[in-house]
């Protein structure tokens, strides 16, 4: 098998979508680890399944793989039905969390087995392993041994052999987990970068919600199974779903409140606005979202703690309204209260998101 | 005693000297045994290799005449060149046989459940060597249990004399003997591999089997060779087992020895055996350099 062209069926005709994952589940034994999962990828997406250890979220990406065989549904890849093919007849290729490189090859025989594997003819395929090579910055390193490669270099590597097979979907199974910070970041950008040159659709699995945001188009926050919000970045940052997602993507506040007619009662009496609901809800407010110069309606609150971070500086406000104090961010030092102080803390509508009550 | 400034140098070497051997006195015991049990008794069967039998005694009388008497006996070779291939071929199938076991082993056995039948792979070595081989014969002899069946089933109303006393019996065996050395040995070197790789491989469009002789193998290679030359080295001496369930067909060059031995000629027994050391001697060279993994890995 070479290069991916296939032709839509009939069946998948109404849909475009580099990956439909159809009302997928996973069983093994009685534990469930997807339960009913759909998703649509599109074609040259930059996609993150994000989500705590255990979500599911790496076995979504050996579904896609085709590494373990599914219990229900259907997975389709560019309009044609793969769920029944063995990973090695599938239009993908994976970056594994360990690289997984070979370690009695040479770098260029390591991106070169892919073709190998394929038939590729010779010329065609030296030329296409130096342009894997260069795409990913590893021009000169064509001799070395994986051995001899730093960690970032490995995980090149491991990108530049999976994507000389120019599949229509790239799995990453979190692939810069055993890097350090710094290098995690620059590599976060030339992934970018690479997703960019290259077009491909990149179906990325992480639960480093900062990497997720920084490099996805759409985020799927996964939990127990299951799919808990779908959307870009800012979406579910700003307008998350449900209590998982607010708290597992970002700081957060929660104030547990009775809405009514976008206006939230805390548990102090105190009534502050929020963006629509009603009834028994938390209520939840970003850090970076809360105002300490007190526009009424406003919470009364004392500042116990006061941390410089560097970017801005963190408050921590004890208040009637929540167990937990109120974390806040603010990034003008100037205006810094003193431990101690009584403060007003204000917001308002379209940062306080409401969720379904603890 | 007083030193001179002329005398230093000198006291400084003799210093070293001291040092370097206190370094080396801790190998002092292996020295020892080494020589004791292997230099000296090799040297002793090379001498005799080279001395000469008269009348049943030995003379030390320098002579090439027991090499050369040996390859003057067309039985002598055809039997020196059966037994390398009898080796062979048990080897081979020893090792083929290992391979798939120690695989599924790291792979696919639960990590709790491996002791228990790596335990079950060496059990039989707790019986008698002898009493593994005799059992053989209530298998593949005629009142064996192979003829039983086969006489129950009626594929044939008479026992066939055919399973023992010849080559394939001897291999059976063998292979039967020295599997527990290949298992073990190719499981120790399989056991570390990151079974990713094969994942990485099928990803990139491997078929399962390319994936495993492309890539598992080549990193296996010094365990394989290991456990060639642990099943190779015996089996090219066995003597027994031929002798055993071999009968006159199944004569392997080990048989020759003890006979050349049993008859006092022992000048003649000694040079037989130099010429299986040979072999393994070659057997070594040929594979010394495979038997290194760092080249390998560019480490």
């Amino acid at each position: 098998m070479t290069t991916i062209a296939p032709t839509p069926t009939a069946a998948s005709a109404t849909t475009a979508a580099g990956i439909e994952l159809r009302g997928v589940v996973k069983r093994y034994g009685t534990q469930v680890a997807v339960r009913g999962l759909d998703l649509e990828i599109s074609d040259g997406e930059f996609f993150c399944l994000l989500g705590p250890s255990g979500c599911g979220k790496t076995t979504t990406l050996n579904l896609i793989g085709g590494f373990v065989p599914l219990t229900e549904g259907e997975i389709w890849i560019r309009g044609k039905r793969v769920h029944d093919l063995p990973p090695h007849k599938r239009p993908v290729n994976t970056v594994f969390q360990s690289y997984a490189l070979f370690p009695h090859m040479n770098v260029r025989e390591n991106v070169r087995f892919g073709l190998k594997m394929d038939r590729v003819p010779a010329a065609e395929s030296t030329s296409r392993v130096e342009e894997a090579l260069a795409l990913v910055g590893l021009d000169d390193f064509g001799d070395r041994m994986p051995a001899q490669l730093s960690g970032g270099q490995q995980q090149r590597v491991a990108v530049a052999r999976a994507l000389v097979k120019r599949p229509a979907v790239l799995l990453l199974d979190e692939p810069l987990g055993a890097l350090d910070l710094k290098l995690r970041q620059r590599l976060q950008i030339e992934l970018s970068q690479i997703h960019r040159d290259v077009g491909t659709t990149f179906v990325y699995v992480t639960h480093d919600q900062e990497e997720a945001m920084s490099m996805a188009d759409r985020i799927a926050v996964m939990n127990d199974g299951r799919l808990e919000q779908l959307g870009t970045p800012e979406e579910v940052y700003r307008r998350p779903a449900s209590r998982f997602v607010a708290d597992f993507i970002g700081d957060s506040n929660f104030f547990a409140a009775t809405v009514a007619a976008g206006v939230a009662t805390l548990a102090d009496g105190s009534q502050m606005p929020c963006r629509g609901g009603s009834g028994q809800a938390s209520v939840m407010v970003r850090p970076e979202a809360i105002r300490l110069a007190g526009s009424s309606p406003s919470l009364s609150g004392r500042v116990v703690q006061t941390s410089f971070l560097g970017k801005h500086v963190r408050v921590a406000v004890a208040t009637a309204a929540s167990e937990a104090p109120v974390v806040i961010a603010l990034h003008d030092p100037s205006t810094l209260p003193p431990v101690g102080a009584t403060v007003a803390l204000s917001w308002s509508a379209e940062d306080a998101a409401v969720l379904e009550p603890k | 005693m007083t030193v001179t400034a002329a005398a230093a140098p000198q006291r400084r070497r003799r210093i070293r000297l001291g040092h370097a051997l206190s370094e080396y006195s801790g190998f002092a015991p292996a020295v020892v045994l080494l020589g004791l049990f292997f230099l000296v008794p090799l040297g002793i069967i090379v001498c005799y290799s080279f001395w000469e039998t008269i009348d049943y005694s030995t003379v030390h009388h320098w002579t090439t005449g027991n090499y050369s008497y040996f390859f003057s006996v067309g039985a002598y070779v055809s039997t020196m060149w059966a037994t390398v291939w009898v080796s062979v071929v048990a080897t081979a199938l020893a090792i083929a046989l290992a391979f798939p076991f120690a695989y599924w082993l790291s792979r696919y056995v639960p990590k709790r459940l491996r002791t228990p039948l790596l335990v079950l792979v060496i059990v039989p070595f707790w019986s008698s060597y002898l009493l593994r081989v005799y059992s053989w014969l209530t298998i593949l002899g005629e009142h064996g249990v192979l003829n039983r069946f086969l006489q129950w089933t009626g594929i044939t109303n008479h026992p066939l004399g055919l399973f023992l006393y010849d080559r394939p019996a001897v291999i059976l065996v063998l292979v039967y003997l020295y599997f527990p050395f290949g298992a073990l040995t190719l499981y120790s070197s399989i056991e570390r591999f990151d079974w990713n790789q094969l994942r990485a491989a099928m990803d990139l469009g491997a078929s399962p089997l390319t994936a495993i002789f492309r890539i598992l193998v080549p990193q296996i290679r010094p365990g394989i060779i290991t456990a060639v030359i642990f099943v190779f080295i015996p089996v090219l001496g066995e003597y027994l087992t031929p002798q055993i369930v071999g009968g006159t067909g199944g004569v392997m060059i080990g048989n020759l020895i003890v006979n050349f031995f049993q008859s006092a000629e022992y000048t003649r027994g000694a040079a037989a055996s130099l010429l299986i050391a040979a072999f393994i001697v070659l057997l070594l060279a040929v594979f010394r350099k495979s038997l290194s993994s760092r080249d390998a890995y560019g480490i």
